[in-house]
C-alpha cells in the first residue's frame, strides 16, 4: 500500500488553497477543503486517534489517485456490524465531503463524553469515505466548479466523465441515463466500468453480510431518499425504511427548522438506474439511504461556507438517529438513551432499563 | 470502556408489509377531464409549483420581490379536456419563502397548464405580508443607482465558487434571477425543471435613455438531466414596465434513454436554442 508523501501533497497545493498545517485541532471544519488538505487530514486523524481510527485503501481513481476510507472501531473482541457512509460521489456537491469530515470529527471529539456514541460503537464499526470521486472533486476546484462526473476519457479524449451514480449494477442503463458521454448522466460503457465504482463494490461485496446500513451523501434538495430510483416498486422493507427516515428527518428539523422530504427517489425526485444506493439495497443491505443536503436551489451546489456548520449539525442528528435505530434493532438489550428533543422510535415494543457500571 | 450491564432482553417486532402495487408513470386515470389528487411530495407537484414561481418572478419584474418554493400543500391534476388531448393541468396550493434570505413567508394558489408546443400557461394568486411600499422603494433605489452609473458595472461568478455573494452583487443576482425566470418558465415542462445555478458574467450596457440594461451569462441547472445550460441573456429594465428579456441558450441535445427529459417543443435530437421576446 502506497501512502502518499504528505509533504509532497501539501507542496502540490494550488495558489488558491489555504496553508493548512497538519494539525487537526486547528482544522477548520467550517470551510471547504481541497483534496490535498483532505488527504492530510485523514492521515492526521488516524495518527491522533490511532486507538479508534484506521485509514484503509479502497482503490484508485481513473487518474491513479488513491481512495481511502476511515474505519472508526472501538477495540473489542466482539465482531461488529458495519455502517457505511460515502461522500463526494459527485464532484460539485462540496457540502457532502464537508459533512463526512464533520461527522468523523464529532464522533471522535465526543466519544469520551457521549454515552450514545460509545454505546453504538460497542456493536457497530463506522466506515467513512470522505471523497469517492477524487478526480472530479479536484477538477471542480481547479477547472470547472460545476463538474459532476468522474474524469474517465472517452472518444479518444474528446469527452470526459461517467456519472458514478449511474454506473452501479442496479438495473444499469435502463432509466434516467444517457449513453452519450457528453451527458452529465452518462452511465459509462457498462455496469461498474469505472474504477471508483469497482473500488466501492469490491469492499461492500466482501463485507456485505456485516453491513447493516449504506448511506450515500449528495446535495442539493433536502431529501432523505429510499430505494428505488430504477422502479416505483417499493423495497421489501419499505415501511420500516420510511419510518426510520421520517424519524431522522424530524430529528434534523428540530435543530434549525430545516425541512427535509422523505420518500423513494422514483416518486419524489426522478427515475434513475445504476445508483449506488439501489445497488446496496439489492445486494441485501437493509438500510440504504441517499441524503440530499442543503439547500433547495437558492445556492444549490455553491452552498456558502457559513452554512456548513448548521447543515452538518442537523444532518448529524439525522444520521445518528438512523445509526441508533439500527443499533437497537440488531443489538437489543442496550441502554435506554434519554435525549431531549428526539422522538421515540415506535417500532420498539419494549423499553429497556439498563444499569451501566463503568 | 466496556462496563457491566444488566439488561432485560427486548423483542423487536419487525414490521414489513408489501404496499399496494407499483404506480405507473401517471397514476391517475387517463380519462379526459377527470381531476385526480396528487401526492404533494411528488416531483410533478414540486416542479409545477416552481414553474409557477418562475412565471410570477418574471412577471412581477421586481428584483426586491422574488420567491422560492417552500412546501406544496395540495396538488391535483387533470388530464386534457375535450379541446386538446394530451394537455396536463395542475392545481396547486403551496407555501413560499423570499429568495436568498428566506425570512418572509407567503402562499400561492395556482394552475399550470402544460401545452405541447408553447410555454406553460400559468395562473397564480399569491399572498404575503411584505410591505408593498418598501418593495417599491427598494426597487426604485436600485434602479436609480444602476441608471446613474457612468462606468458600466461588471462582475464574474455570482455566487462565487465558495457560495459567497458580495453585498454589491446581491442586486445584480436578483436582476439576473428576474430575467432568467423568463427563460426557465418558458423552458419548463412537466418533466423538465430548472434552477438558476450561477451568474457567470454580468456586464452593464450604459444607455442614453431611462432604461437599465445588462448582459448576463447565466448557468441554469436542468433536471433531471443534471446539465448546466449556459444562456446569454439581455435584460432591459424600466420601472413599472415588464422586464424585457432576450436570450440564447447553448444547444442542448441531451435526451434520456427513456425518452424523458426533453424540453417543450423539441423534436428528437434537435437543438433547443430559443430566441427571446424581441
Amino acid at each position: 500500500i502506497l501512502i502518499h508523501d504528505v509533504q509532497e501533497l501539501v507542496d502540490q497545493s494550488t495558489p488558491e488553497t489555504s496553508n493548512q498545517k497538519q494539525i487537526p485541532e486547528s482544522y477548520d471544519y467550517t470551510q471547504y477543503h481541497p483534496m490535498e488538505e483532505i488527504y492530510t487530514w485523514m492521515a492526521q486523524i488516524q495518527k491522533n486517534n490511532s486507538e479508534l481510527v484506521t485509514q484503509h485503501y479502497l482503490g484508485e481513481t481513473v487518474e491513479n489517485r488513491t481512495i481511502y476510507y476511515l474505519q472508526i472501531s472501538q477495540p473489542s473482541d466482539k465482531t461488529k456490524k458495519i455502517i457505511w457512509m460515502d461522500c463526494g460521489i459527485h464532484a460539485r456537491e462540496w457540502i457532502s465531503p464537508a459533512f463526512c469530515q464533520w461527522f468523523v470529527k464529532e464522533i471522535l471529539q465526543n466519544y469520551e463524553s457521549d454515552p450514545k456514541i460509545r454505546k453504538f460503537l460497542q456493536n457497530l464499526d463506522l466506515y467513512i469515505l470522505p471523497v469517492l470521486n477524487i478526480d472530479g472533486y479536484i477538477y471542480s476546484w481547479e477547472t470547472a466548479r460545476l463538474w459532476r462526473k468522474n474524469r474517465s476519457p472517452h472518444m479518444n479524449g474528446t469527452c470526459y466523465g461517467t456519472d458514478l451514480n449511474r454506473n452501479f449494477n442496479s438495473s444499469w442503463g435502463t432509466l434516467g441515463v444517457s449513453y452519450n458521454c457528453s451527458s452529465e448522466i452518462f452511465c459509462g460503457t457498462g455496469p461498474e466500468s469505472e474504477p471508483e465504482t469497482r473500488a466501492v463494490v469490491q469492499l461492500i461485496e466482501r463485507k456485505k453480510s456485516d453491513i447493516l446500513c449504506f448511506l450515500t451523501i449528495h446535495s442539493y434538495g433536502q431529501y432523505i431518499l429510499t430505494p428505488y430510483g430504477s422502479t416505483t416498486e417499493p423495497p421489501s422493507n419499505n415501511e420500516e425504511l420510511m419510518h426510520v427516515a421520517q424519524t431522522a428527518a424530524a430529528a434534523l428539523t428540530e435543530k434549525h427548522g430545516t425541512s427535509y422530504e422523505v420518500g423513494s427517489t422514483s416518486l419524489i425526485l426522478y427515475s434513475n438506474s445504476g445508483s449506488s444506493r439501489d445497488w446496496a439495497h439489492m445486494i441485501g443491505i437493509p438500510f440504504s439511504y441517499t441524503f440530499e443536503l442543503r439547500d433547495k436551489g437558492t445556492y444549490g451546489f455553491v452552498l456558502p461556507a457559513d452554512q456548513i456548520q448548521p447543515t452538518c449539525e442537523e444532518t448529524m442528528l439525522a444520521v445518528t438517529t438512523i445509526i441508533d435505530y439500527v443499533d437497537q434493532k440488531y443489538f437489543p438489550g442496550g441502554a435506554l438513551m434519554l435525549t431531549s428533543g428526539s422522538l421515540g422510535l415506535s417500532l420498539c415494543l419494549t423499553a429497556v432499563l439498563t444499569l451501566i457500571v463503568t | 470502556m466496556p462496563g457491566l450491564r444488566a439488561a432485560l432482553p427486548a423483542a423487536l417486532l419487525l414490521l414489513s408489509s408489501f404496499p399496494p402495487a407499483a404506480a405507473e408513470q401517471y397514476p391517475w386515470p387517463q380519462a379526459p377531464g377527470v381531476m385526480h389528487p396528487l401526492n404533494p411530495n411528488s416531483r410533478e407537484a414540486a416542479w409545477a409549483a416552481r414553474t409557477v414561481l418562475h412565471y410570477t418572478n418574471y412577471r412581477t419584474a421586481s428584483p426586491s420581490l422574488l420567491w422560492v418554493l417552500h412546501h406544496v400543500e395540495k396538488a391535483t391534476v387533470k388530464v386534457g379536456g375535450a379541446i386538446t388531448l394530451g394537455d396536463i393541468k395542475y392545481y396547486l396550493q403551496f407555501t413560499i419563502r423570499d429568495y436568498i434570505h428566506e425570512k418572509h413567508v407567503g402562499s400561492c394558489s395556482a394552475t399550470v397548464l402544460y401545452l405541447k408546443n408553447s410555454p406553460p400557461q400559468v395562473r397564480a394568486k399569491c399572498v404575503h405580508a411584505r410591505d408593498k411600499k418598501q418593495i417599491q422603494e427598494a426597487d426604485y433605489r436600485l434602479y436609480k443607482y444602476l441608471q446613474s452609473q457612468k462606468k458600466p458595472i461588471t462582475a464574474n461568478s455570482i455566487p462565487d465558487n465558495h457560495g459567497n455573494i458580495d453585498r454589491d452583487h446581491l442586486s445584480l443576482l436578483a436582476l439576473a434571477k428576474v430575467g432568467s425566470s423568463d427563460i426557465m418558465w418558458k423552458k419548463s415542462t412537466e418533466h423538465v425543471g430548472y434552477f438558476l445555478a450561477q451568474v457567470k458574467v454580468v456586464k452593464q450596457q450604459i444607455r442614453t435613455d431611462d432604461a437599465v440594461e445588462f448582459n448576463f451569462i447565466v448557468l441554469l441547472h436542468k433536471m433531471p438531466t443534471q446539465e448546466m445550460v449556459a444562456c446569454n441573456m439581455n435584460v432591459v429594465w424600466t420601472l413599472n414596465d415588464p422586464i424585457r428579456v432576450k436570450y440564447t441558450c447553448a444547444p442542448d441535445n441531451h435526451e434520456l434513454e427513456d425518452g424523458s427529459g426533453q424540453d417543450s417543443g423539441s423534436a428528437a435530437g434537435t437543438s433547443h436554442e430559443t430566441k427571446g421576446n424581441f
